[in-house]
């Protein structure tokens, strides 16, 4: 109780339990494995690249691109065929590496040359968008089957999507007890002290954006097998859901607090949300304005909340 | 020392062994660094022997920061020779500084708030197993030991911003001795720390150098000095202005004119004044956690220093009164009226100024010029504000710069290319547009040089006899001593302190300020 209570993720454990009894009273049959299986692979993307963004997040950075960055590997995955390149498996390969060098890019603009995260990726971002349509100007074409086989397989009957989100909280956990997780962290707590403490800061911020970006190919990955096919759009609504849901896991975005297990609420937070709002018949071009609302009021339920226990 | 037989055939031309009574650890030739258009260090010489501490003496701003830091590779010097055991020392980084041996315990901590102690003490320098996997069992018992060492029995699993400033310091120097240092540099390490704590802190500096551990340590308590250094260097204005062995005793007078320059300045008693009725009151002031209660009175054209440890709620508590912090609770009397201020505006009127703690960031606009900071308080207190009277600034502007004394090419110059004392002078003298009553100064000599540094009094003593009231918060004692008629001691944000005549010494204030208040009533 004590550990949730640092980590600051009680309030956002009770928006949880919320959007959930919401979500169960709306969908039916919500506790069928059919419902779970089916929210489970809608929720992985947005939890893969919710937690990407805590990981930058942590270590007192920000990724404005990773929306337009899932477009673009979606826009790939759709423009290149898997027989070009040996196969459905090595054109995911091929993905992942597209999103590590997009995540290059970002690291190197912002350590490197020591541009301002908030606008520099802002700006990488529109340049991913404009590529991803020059390569699918209208939505379309299609992506191999097999990717989508693979995502809504079953490994020891446990859902591939489930296993993926395991895998990347696993990969997390690994991390964080890892002298590079901590050393994240530190940078993120106060670089200052990280530099004077002989931490390479540069090279550490470096790592953070190309780990992030592994999970943000998995999750385009993931949202291209649901869709099958190519769209410079799909991917633009997970920039904010990103930063929302990190703040609402209780991650600071002054770096350096924050909890995987904060994000994974965050993430799962503003999943079911957007699950509720479809479920419940609202008119499809209302949808994102209700989004919006539900997201501020979240990040306003966050703050206040923070702000009374820090006085306490 | 015959033992070693190289010492024999050293060259000609290089420093002989044979001279030093024990072997140089570290030797530093004419170091020279500047910041902007500041001097910091202007050709220092320093040698350190192993086994030894040196104390390293010197004002505020007189270098000795800047100078620890190039030795510990955090600042890269412009010039100058750095020599470790015999090799040359040219590092750019922290790291290749700590792999010469060479750890620094700063000053002023800088620990990652969110981790906790014991990986604060480890930070960078992780005890792994093998494939970097943190082994917190082990750290978490090495930092228990090295803690315990220190004295402090402190729960290594909180978070290091929950501390206290005297534990973030015991974090710091258990940090540096977590690296097992071959040349340890101590930053006015008990600053924060009680005299028990500095006790411990002196058994552990003796256990390092009873290994050949060499030991730099700076402070400005003199007692300590003469307790724990071996040898004296004593730095003013970027040089070294005196160094010598103190075989057991220390010679304060010495020191005292070294740093200063001046021997009568220590000594030269502050002339009684006339003071005027009441001006400002304070009665059990609150405000929010810094300030907690604060009973104080000002009289026209009275000098009152406000002292203490780091972080007692000083700076606050001047800003509050300045109306850039909201009053919790109390009142505050200006002539016999209470006010309640809610924007800064609403006690500039009434003649109260604040010459912040920060002055590039909160004082001047640092991308402005001269002149124009010069101007902006009569502009902003103008009564028709639509009215930009161009010809009358440009004169105040001249004759501010002439009686202040400020050196600057003219008022078209930009204020950030300036000195950082005559930046200082520019703060105060946009407040010269208004008629000051009151003049709250935080920190007024921060970096600084000396010279400046007394031009500063220089100008608050004119101001002081012409009926404006001065309350001073700096961090140098010894600067309240030579220039206040009465000082003030914080601790825990309440006033704890009124010392004046010859109750006015830093004995009776340290222990005021340490909290200790049977020395502490009202003189």
């Amino acid at each position: 109780m004590r550990a949730l209570r640092h980590a600051g993720v009680i309030p956002s454990l009770l928006m949880l339990v919320v959007v959930l009894a919401l979500n169960a009273r709306l969908q039916h049959h919500f506790f069928s494995m059919l419902s779970f299986e089916d929210n489970v692979s809608t929720f992985t993307p947005t939890i893969l690249i919710c937690l990407a963004q805590a990981i930058i997040v942590l270590s007192r950075e920000l990724d404005l691109s990773l929306g337009a960055g899932v477009s673009l590997i979606n826009c790939f995955l759709a423009t290149v065929p898997a027989s070009a390149v040996g196969g459905p498996w090595a054109l995911m390969g091929l993905a992942l590496l597209l999103a590590l060098a997009l995540g290059a890019i970002n690291g190197l603009i912002v350590t490197v040359f020591g541009l301002p995260s908030l606008i520099a990726t802002f700006a990488t971002g529109a340049v991913w968008y404009g590529l991803a349509l020059t390569m699918v100007p209208q939505p379309g074409g299609t992506i191999d089957e097999t990717i989508g086989n693979v995502y809504s397989d079953t490994v020891f009957h446990i859902p591939v999507p489930l296993l993926i989100v395991l895998a990347a909280m696993l990969i997390w956990t690994v991390i964080g007890r890892h002298r590079l997780g901590r050393r994240i962290v530190a940078v993120g707590s106060n670089p200052v002290a990280a530099f004077q403490a002989g931490i390479p800061v540069a090279g550490v911020k470096f790592i953070a954006y190309l780990v992030g970006w592994l999970l943000v190919g998995l999750g385009a990955i993931a949202i291209s097998a649901q869709t099958l096919s190519g769209d410079a759009g799909v991917g633009t609504a997970y920039t904010l859901t990103s930063v929302a849901a990190v703040v609402i896991g209780g991650i600071s975005l002054a770096g350096g607090r924050g909890t995987p297990w904060g994000a994974l609420v965050g993430a799962l937070v503003l999943g079911i949300v957007a699950n509720v709002i479809y479920f419940a018949g609202i008119p499809s071009i209302w949808q994102e304005f209700f989004k919006g609302l539900v997201i501020v009021a979240a990040l306003g339920f966050m703050v206040i909340e923070q702000r009374r226990t820090a006085i306490a | 020392m015959l033992s070693s037989p190289d010492a024999l055939v050293t060259p000609a031309g290089e420093p002989s062994r044979l001279s030093s009574p024990a072997e140089t650890l570290l030797g530093v030739r004419g170091i020279t660094k500047r910041f902007g258009g500041v001097v910091a260090l202007d050709g220092v010489d320093l040698t350190l022997a192993r086994g030894r501490v040196l104390g390293l003496l010197g004002a505020n701003g007189s270098g000795k920061s800047t100078l620890s830091r190039i030795i510990a590779g955090e600042v890269v010097p412009d010039g100058g020779t750095m020599e470790m055991a015999g090799a040359p020392l040219s590092h750019a980084s922290p790291q290749a500084a700590a792999r010469r041996g060479i750890i620094i315990a700063h000053q002023h901590p800088s620990l990652a708030p969110d981790m906790p102690v014991w990986e604060n003490i480890f930070l960078g320098a992780e005890i792994c197993a093998p494939g970097g996997f943190i082994n917190r069992g082990e750290a978490r018992r090495r930092a228990t030991g090295i803690l315990a060492e220190l004295g402090s029995t402190m729960d290594i699993g909180q978070p290091a911003g929950v501390l206290t400033a005297a534990g973030q310091q015991l974090v710091e120097i258990a940090r540096a001795l977590a690296r097992s240092p071959r040349l340890l540099i101590l930053d006015e390490p008990t600053a924060a720390l009680a005299g028990a704590e500095v006790a411990k802190l002196f058994a552990a500096i003796r256990r390092l150098t009873a290994k050949g551990i060499g030991v730099i340590f700076i402070s400005h308590r003199l007692g300590e000095i003469g307790a724990i250094c071996d040898d004296i260097l004593v730095m003013r204005n970027g040089r070294t202005a005196g160094a010598w062995t103190t075989s057991g005793r220390l010679d304060e007078a010495r020191i005292l004119s070294l740093m200063t320059g001046d021997p009568d300045a220590v000594l030269r008693p502050m002339a009684a004044r006339a003071l005027g009725d009441t001006i400002l009151k304070l009665q059990g002031l609150r405000a929010g956690s810094a300030v907690r209660g604060v009973d104080l009175e000002l009289r026209r054209g009275e000098i009152v220093g406000l002292a203490g440890l780091q972080g007692q709620g000083q700076a606050e508590l001047l800003e509050v009164i300045a109306g850039h912090r909201r009053i919790d609770g109390g009142t505050l009397w200006h002539r016999d009226r209470a006010v309640t201020p809610s924007l800064p505006r609403d006690m500039i009127r009434r003649g109260v100024c604040l010459v912040p703690d920060d002055r590039l960031r909160q004082g001047l606009f640092s991308g402005e010029s001269v002149g124009e900071n010069l101007g902006y308080v009569k502009i902003a207190l103008a009564k028709r504000p639509w009215t930009l009277p161009l010809a009358e600034l440009g004169q105040l502007a001249a004759a501010t710069i002439r009686r202040l004394l400020i050196k600057t090419e003219g008022p078209e110059q930009l204020v950030s290319a300036l000195s950082g004392g005559n930046q200082q002078k520019v703060v105060i003298g946009k407040w010269l547009a208004t008629d000051i009553e009151v003049l709250l100064l935080s920190d007024p000599t921060k970096g600084v040089d000396i010279h400046a540094r007394s031009e500063i009094y220089a100008i608050i003593g004119e101001l002081a006899a012409a009926g404006t009231t001065a309350l001073i918060f700096a961090s140098e004692i010894q600067e309240l001593l030579l220039h206040c008629d009465r000082i003030l001691v914080m601790y825990e944000g309440r006033i704890v302190g009124n010392l004046s005549g010859a109750a006015m010494t830093e004995p009776r204030i340290m222990a005021a300020a340490f909290g200790r208040a049977s020395e502490g009533a009202d003189a």
